[in-house]
Formats: structure tokens, C-alpha cells, sequence
């Protein structure tokens, strides 16, 4: 596959494969089933003497029910609270003795935790980890300090930060009944109302080893990795999941509009479209790679089509982004975003969206410009072995979302297929207003006033 | 099948090599070049290269009225060019570095601006990215539209910024602490206003010269490619240019009283945004480890800092509290922030102050920097681990004067610091009543 891959990329660079042999050896991973159902992925990268070594948890605020927002949050905070045999705070003591970053996030789709350290130092921050997996201990005082410093997060990212209340209010509208619509960090209402007791529920229903990858790369034999897996996880016991609903989201049957106000100077516009994700199983769908390819011929770099007319030509939007990813569990949204110009209105903005995508409807997009994107892409390849912390986010992520990491170059093959007229037929047939939600963010000036003489 | 396994063999023997050698891969000092110095880490696991073009043109050299103009002069880099065969277009240079699969980013900080390339280091695509590179540092074009319509840009981006308590927070604070000093001023409408081509024209051809540049180079290429890369980059560059007036000195917070340096912003947000901090130290000064190894304990060391535990873990005041010290080539300085609900703002003041003064008066236990130094020398391999950290490495150690053989003795240099001189050079740099204090949008006190 890898070298059908860098085919691709000399056909479209025009120029022989020599040299390249080093790169056309795709890492070496492996893959490991634990009887208790962990699964372990390892990639071998001898670069350096370090170690990534992350637990991924499949439950995220997709999993979450209303009135109890933002548990998947608060339980990934709690976690560094103590177990049966660590105190509060000793995790990252320990961890920080050996050298070692670490910190967790949580999103939609999953729960993600994370080492990194020298090598030697792998297994003592492995046993720790596995130890929260089934041991995780804390009281109802330190709850009641951490969902105050939830609150000071929500604060700081949300209260304070308009662009983050205009995409709260956006997901909100745009879903009705798909859990997409909560903000991860969960509704200010919800945590004021939260109990350790929803923490700890939380807790024994999703961590188990049939619900957690463990990825693990850098320099490290996948022999001894799988080891010292199966040693510190392979012995916790498994348990039955929740049930997971479908919850799909019902059609949307016309364009929903929403408007925040927030102190800000420039006026903002968000455009979103219900579009298709890739599905795990039928990973030939080209739907999902036109889209991919779509987001990048008109956002993918400095000359791309909606900077190039709208921020540099007309002038009438400062900075414009556009998004979309193939890759997760719930519902996707195909994004526009753009921030005005001094003295344009979104009207004039939406205007001007819908008109370059308009155009790009009518006439289509060049082979060039679809080879340049995928020039881009190859190359990323070779970049992001740069990173083995960006290799392990790349195959948990995937993972979480039921793909395997194995689909993972396939997929890349499949992009480089896609033509000009597929990316074409994805805008017309998906672009439309039938499932396009606005939200706009309109100006406000702070009730108080900075100071004069502060500049 | 059979370029695969010799590809693969080839692959074998260079980890082999990379194995023995890891140790720390060795920085390489060559010839310097139009008085520009240039080094070189060779490293071959990949088929890319990193290469960091540092020019001595930061935001430093900002004319008092003209705030902006280093930012200005680097960003419009990348929006047309003169070349040997004629003018590339700002969608020219775009569509060229897309092209190629390569990234190129011009940006100003305080002290340097930087210029940064990302290739694949097969030869033509690396030399097109470089000539790309070395036409856009060397001749930009500075068109007069272009230029109106990124000062436009600009200027609605700073309005913009003027919502944010952190940027409000940021810019005052600098302005405390830096004085008189050219990094004091901040970029205003007014200033970014002023800015012409000529004004443009002018800086480039002060600043933009081969004795005011560093080239880091790290990746797969060898002395002699690197050389190239270097005379490439610099070939339409002059080697000096005309006298450059020494910057005003950078005077050491001095003592006052608290009303003198602590400044209260009303601000109508959630939350209580808290800065304090004062002049400190430079990079190259032998006292930079015993502050590292302090400030881990204060606030550097992640979840495990003593502000952390103040602040965070036993009151549940703040999401987010830090120290650090940000020494260059120039003095640095010293900043300790933390943000709270609006109306817990004057007990977190309270705490963050009372933390960093027992600190100062009283330093580390001996378990406390046994653990720093633990977490410093046994983490050192995760600072060095990829190209992009060693690049990160390099410039930092050319651009600041440091010893070639810094990554093979950062862990010693660690290993020997005292509790007493910790606690000596917290007490030497830093002082309660020199510190400047920033306080926006706490709702229990009003504007003095």
C-alpha cells in the first residue's frame, strides 16, 4: 500500500522515485488482543529513547445524557485523584520523578490519557496507569474542590471566549436529538449540579478493559510491550458496557439560524452543513474523501479559494477557516467560519461564501488545484513521522472512531483517487440549505469600558 | 520487492548507527558566511529537513510610533517577491509552496524574527523551496495595496484583541514591566496606521543582512548541502549594512510602593485575570539553572508545582496558575498568572503573592529539588526526541551565545545545583517589592 502511496506522488511530482527507499518502509505496528478484551497497539519508532504510551477510553460527551453534561470531563479530572494505593496528586508526583509529561483530554468520541517518558521509565508509569483503570478512589471533598477548578475551565474557554459560545450555540442548533449537541466540558447548570456520585457512575461504566485501547509508541520491543501489558491491564477484569443507542439524528428539513451576542468588535458568521462521515465498513465510499478534499481546496493553504476571493480579493471577511473531519462517531458537520472585515456585515459575507460556492458547484474545481491538495498530503506522511506522539493520537483516534489503524494508510490511498468532478458532486449535492444551520455572533460592547491609558 | 528490502536494509544500518550514536546528536558549527553563522544537526531517519533562518530585526527595532513594523515587514514576506525571472505573486508563492509539499512561515517576536522552512530533502524539491525562501528574505516586494490591506487586517485583528481580558492583561503588563525599554510599546491603531512602504523598505534594508542572520539547519542533509543552503538563502543579501543605534538599557524593575506598581483594570468578564512578574535574567548567565530548577518548583513543574497545589489542588481557585522565566539574549523577565472568578480575584492575588514570597525568602525543601531535578534530567530525552525539538535546540544555543556541546551538559549542569544557590538567585533577581502586578476585572475593588 505505502508504495502504491508514493506512486502516487511521484506521478504527481513529475519525477522518478530514487531516494526514496527510506521513506517507503512503512513503520512497523502491531496489533495485540488481551483475553480481557485491551486492545494494544504498538508502533516501532527507534529515533529517539523515548516512549509514548496512551489509554484511550471509548466515551466521550457522545455517551453522556442530559442534565449530567460535561461527566466525561470531570470524571477524566478525577482521575489523577487517587486510587486504592496512589494518593490524590501522587500519579503526577510519581510520573514527574521519572521525567515524564503526561496529561489526558477528553472530546466527542473518547477519553485519552498519556505519558511520555525515556524509555526505561515506561513500565513504572504503565503500572500507574493501569492501576486507575479498575482501582480509582477519591472522596467527596476532593469533588467539590475540582468541579470548582471545571468551573474556572468552563470560564476561562467558554464564559469569557465568544467564539466558543457562538459554536456551543451552533452544535446546539444544528443537532436535535444526536448527544453532538453538549459541549464537552458540559453546561454550566450541569456541573454547578453535579455530584461525586455521577463521577463515580461514570467511572464504572466505561473504564474496563473492553472499552480501552492502549497505544504505545517510540522506541520500544512490541514482544515486551505486550508483557508488561498483559501484566498490569491484562489482569483487570472486564464488564458489560452500558447500551449505546443510535440516537441518529432526524433529517433536518431547512435552514436553522441562531444568534449570540458577546462582547466582540468584529461580527462573526458560522455556516454548517449535515454531511456524511466515513463509516467503518465501507471505507470505498468516496463521499467522505471528496469532503475531505473539498475542505482543503478551499481552506487548505494560503492561495486556497475562499482566502484567495473572499479574505485577499473582496476583502470582505478578515480571516475565514473552513472544517470538517471524516473521522468520528457521531454526526459530521461540513463547517465555514469567518470573521468581518472592518465595516462588512455577514450578510455581505454569506453573500460572498455562497457565491464562491456557487461557483465552485457550476464549474467545478481544476485538476491542479486537486493535485496540489494532494501533494500536500503525501508529504504530510513523511512529516508526521516526525512525531511520535502525533503517530499514537493518529492510530487512537482512528481506533476509537471504528476504524482500525490499518485503514489508516488505505484510506490515504482512496483519497488519492478522487476527482475533480467527485469533490464537485459532494458540494452540490451536500452544500445545500436543506441542512445548513447560521450562527452568527453579533457585536457587543463590554458594559465597562477599559481603562483609558492602558494601550 | 527487491527495492524494498535494500530500502530496507539501508533503513537497518542507519537506526543501527543512530542507536550507538544517540547519546545527543552533535551540533556542527560551520564556516560562516557573509558574516551569517550556520549549524548543522544531521540527522537521516527521515527524508525532510527543518531550516531556521534567525534575523536580529524583532519587534526591538519598532520605532516608538511606528509599533508593528518588525511584524509588518516579516508577514508581507510572504505576499510577493522579486525573483531572477521576475515578480512572484503572493498566489504564485502559495501555490509554489504547496506545490512542493513544503511549509514556509515568517514571523517577528521580541527579540528575533524568524523564518522557518519544512522540506522533503530530495534535492530539487528542497533546492525550489529554498530559492523560494531565500527570494522571499530577500526581495520581498512590499506592494503599497498589499501592504493597505494587511494593515487593515491588522488593525481589525487588534480591535478584536482589545475584547480579550488575556491581550488586555498581556499588554499592560509589558508595558509595566518593560518601561521605557522598545518592547514596552505594543502595536496601536495609530501606529500600525503610520506604517508605509518606504518605512518597510528602510527596515528590511537595515536589519535584513548576512551579520544579523543564524541558520539552524537539522535533517537529512550533509555539511556540504547544508553550506549550500545557507549561500543559497543568503545570496541577494548584503553582508552589513548602515550603523544600527544601540536600544535603550533595560533597567531592573526598580522598588516601589504597592499603589506604584500594581495596576487594577476594570474589565466586565467572569473571570479575574492576574498577572505579576518582573525583570530578571538573561539566557546565557550561569544563574539560568539554579532558576530553572527553582521556578520548577514554584510553578514550571506541571501538577506538581507549589503554586499548583496553592492555588489549584488545595483551594480550587484556578484552572490554570504558572510561573516561568522567558530569559533571551536580552534581560528577561520573570511572570507568575493564574485566572479566578471575578470575585475571588483578591484572595487568589493573596495566595499567588504569599506562595512566591515564601519561595523567595525561604526557597525549596530538599525533597522538592531532589524531585526537580529528577524530573529535569530524567525527561531531558523527550526535549531532543524529534527534528523539530533539536531545531528548537540549535536556535535557541546559536541565537543565545550558549556552548556548542549545551544538550551534552544540560543534565550535569542540573545535576549540580545547590539549595543554596537556588535560593541565592531567587533572592539576587527577584523581590517582592519590585514586582509589577496586573489585576483586570476583579469585581471586589474598584479602579484606583
Amino acid at each position: 500500500m505505502r508504495s502504491n502511496l508514493l506512486r502516487f506522488f511521484f506521478s504527481l511530482l513529475l519525477v522518478s522515485p530514487l531516494a526514496w527507499a527510506s521513506a517507503s518502509n512503512p513503520p512497523q505496528t502491531h496489533e495485540f488482543n488481551l483475553s480481557n478484551g485491551l486492545k494494544l497497539i504498538v508502533r516501532e519508532d527507534h529515533r529517539a529513547p523515548t516512549v509514548a504510551h496512551m489509554v484511550w477510553y471509548r466515551a466521550g460527551s457522545i455517551d453522556e445524557t442530559n442534565g449530567r453534561t460535561g461527566v466525561a470531563h470531570v470524571l477524566e479530572h478525577m482521575m489523577f485523584k487517587g486510587t486504592k494505593k496512589v494518593k490524590s496528586g501522587d500519579f503526577s508526583r510519581l510520573v514527574a520523578a521519572v521525567g515524564g509529561r503526561e496529561n489526558a483530554f477528553t472530546s466527542r468520541d473518547y477519553t485519552a490519557y498519556f505519558q511520555q517518558v525515556e524509555k526505561s521509565k515506561l513500565e513504572e508509569v504503565m503500572k500507574l496507569e493501569a492501576d486507575r483503570m479498575s482501582n480509582l478512589s477519591f472522596d467527596d471533598a476532593e469533588f467539590d474542590k475540582e468541579i470548582q477548578v471545571i468551573m474556572e475551565e468552563r470560564r476561562l474557554r467558554t464564559e469569557d471566549n465568544p467564539s466558543s459560545l457562538l459554536n456551543e450555540a451552533l452544535m446546539a442548533t444544528a443537532f436535535m436529538s444526536s448527544p453532538y449537541r453538549y459541549p464537552v466540558i458540559g453546561w454550566m447548570n450541569d456541573l454547578m449540579n453535579m455530584k461525586a456520585v455521577d463521577a463515580r457512575d461514570w467511572y464504572r461504566s466505561w473504564y474496563a478493559p473492553n472499552n480501552a485501547t492502549v497505544v504505545i509508541t517510540g522506541d520500544v520491543d512490541p514482544q515486551n510491550m505486550l508483557r508488561l501489558v498483559q501484566q498490569y491491564y491484562g489482569v483487570i477484569s472486564p464488564h458489560e458496557l452500558p447500551v449505546r443507542k443510535p440516537q441518529i439524528e432526524p433529517p433536518q428539513r431547512g435552514i436553522k439560524q441562531v444568534e449570540v451576542k458577546a462582547p466582540v468588535d468584529s461580527a462573526q458568521i458560522a455556516m454548517a452543513w449535515k454531511v456524511p462521515r466515513l463509516e467503518p465498513g465501507k471505507l470505498d465510499d468516496p463521499e467522505p474523501y471528496a469532503l475531505e478534499l473539498l475542505t482543503a481546496v478551499l481552506d487548505g493553504y494560503d492561495n486556497a479559494r475562499l482566502n484567495r476571493v473572499l479574505v485577499k480579493q473582496e476583502k470582505v471577511v478578515n480571516d475565514v477557516g473552513v472544517g470538517y473531519d471524516m473521522i468520528s462517531r457521531g454526526p459530521e458537520l461540513f463547517l465555514i467560519n469567518a470573521t468581518m472585515a472592518k465595516g462588512k456585515t455577514v450578510a455581505q459575507a454569506q453573500a460572498s461564501i455562497r457565491k464562491a460556492l456557487e461557483e465552485l458547484k457550476q464549474k467545478g474545481i481544476l485538476e491542479s488545484e486537486l493535485k496540489r491538495i494532494k501533494v500536500r498530503i503525501l508529504s504530510n506522511q513523511i512529516y508526521k513521522r516526525d512525531s511520535i506522539f502525533g503517530q499514537a493520537m493518529e492510530i487512537g483516534s482512528n481506533e476509537m472512531a471504528g476504524f482500525s489503524w490499518k485503514d489508516i494508510d488505505y484510506m490515504l490511498e482512496k483519497m488519492q483517487t478522487i476527482t475533480p468532478a467527485q469533490v464537485q458532486a459532494v458540494a452540490k449535492k451536500y452544500l445545500v440549505d436543506e441542512g445548513l444551520t447560521i450562527a452568527t455572533l453579533d457585536p457587543q460592547p463590554r458594559k465597562i469600558q477599559v481603562a483609558k491609558g492602558s494601550k | 520487492m527487491r527495492t524494498l528490502n535494500r530500502g530496507l536494509w539501508l533503513v537497518i544500518l542507519t537506526l543501527g548507527l543512530i542507536h550507538s550514536a544517540y547519546a545527543i546528536l552533535p551540533i556542527e558549527k560551520l564556516d560562516s558566511y557573509k558574516g551569517a553563522k550556520v549549524f548543522l544537526v544531521q540527522t537521516k531517519a527521515l527524508p525532510m529537513v527543518d531550516i531556521e533562518i534567525s534575523i536580529d530585526a524583532g519587534d526591538r527595532y519598532d520605532p516608538s510610533n511606528k509599533s508593528g513594523l518588525a511584524d509588518m515587514a516579516a508577514g508581507l514576506m510572504n505576499y510577493g517577491a522579486r525573483g531572477d525571472k521576475g515578480v512572484w505573486t503572493e498566489a504564485q508563492i502559495a501555490d509554489e509552496i504547496a506545490d512542493l509539499g513544503a511549509s514556509i512561515g515568517v514571523s517577528a517576536g521580541g527579540e528575533r524574527t524568524i523564518m522557518r522552512i519544512r522540506s522533503l530533502s530530495r534535492k530539487d524539491l528542497r533546492d525550489r523551496a529554498v530559492q523560494l525562501a531565500a527570494t522571499m528574505l530577500s526581495s520581498p516586494l512590499y506592494d503599497a495595496k498589499i501592504l493597505e490591506r494587511e494593515k487593515q487586517r491588522s488593525i481589525t485583528n487588534l480591535l478584536e484583541a482589545e475584547t480579550k481580558p488575556e491581550f488586555v492583561l498581556d499588554r499592560r503588563f509589558k508595558k509595566s514591566v518593560y518601561g521605557n525599554y522598545p518592547l514596552g510599546n505594543s502595536p496601536s491603531v495609530k501606529s500600525v496606521s503610520s506604517v508605509t512602504v518606504s518605512d518597510l523598505m528602510q527596515f528590511h534594508k537595515t536589519f535584513y543582512r548576512g551579520d544579523r542572520i543564524i541558520i539552524s539547519i537539522v535533517g537529512d542533509v550533509d555539511r556540504t548541502q547544508a553550506a549550500e543552503i545557507a549561500q543559497l538563502l543568503l545570496k541577494k543579501l548584503p553582508q552589513s549594512g548602515p550603523a544600527i543605534a544601540a536600544l535603550p538599557t533595560f533597567r531592573r524593575s526598580p522598588i516601589e510602593g504597592l499603589s506604584e506598581r500594581e495596576i487594577q483594570i476594570p474589565f466586565d468578564s467572569q473571570q479575574a485575570h492576574i498577572v505579576m512578574g518582573m525583570t530578571a535574567i538573561e539566557r546565557n548567565n550561569p544563574d539560568y539553572f539554579p532558576l530553572l530548577v527553582g521556578n520548577y518548583v514554584l510553578g514550571g513543574g506541571g501538577f506538581v508545582s507549589r503554586l499548583m497545589s496553592e492555588v489549584r489542588e488545595k483551594r480550587g481557585l484556578a484552572y490554570s496558575v504558572f510561573s516561568y522565566f522567558a530569559p533571551g539574549k536580552d534581560t528577561g523577565i520573570f511572570q507568575a498568572g493564574l485566572q479566578t472568578k471575578n470575585d475571588q480575584g483578591t484572595l487568589a492575588l493573596e495566595v499567588l503573592s504569599s506562595t512566591i514570597a515564601k519561595f523567595i525568602a525561604d526557597g525549596p525543601s530538599v525533597s522538592e529539588l531532589l524531585a526537580a531535578k529528577s524530573n529535569l534530567v530524567n525527561g531531558y530525552p523527550l526535549r531532543i526526541d524529534n527534528n523539530r525539538k533539536l531545531l528548537d535546540n540549535v536556535s535557541s544555543i546559536a541565537w543565545n551565545d550558549l556552548p556548542i556541546d549545551t544538550m551534552e551538559i544540560w543534565t550535569k549542569q542540573v545535576e549540580a545545583v545547590t539549595l543554596e544557590q537556588v535560593t541565592a538567585a531567587f533572592q539576587k533577581y527577584l523581590a517582592m517589592d519590585r514586582m509589577k502586578i496586573v489585576v483586570l476585572g476583579a469585581k471586589s475593588k474598584t479602579s484606583p
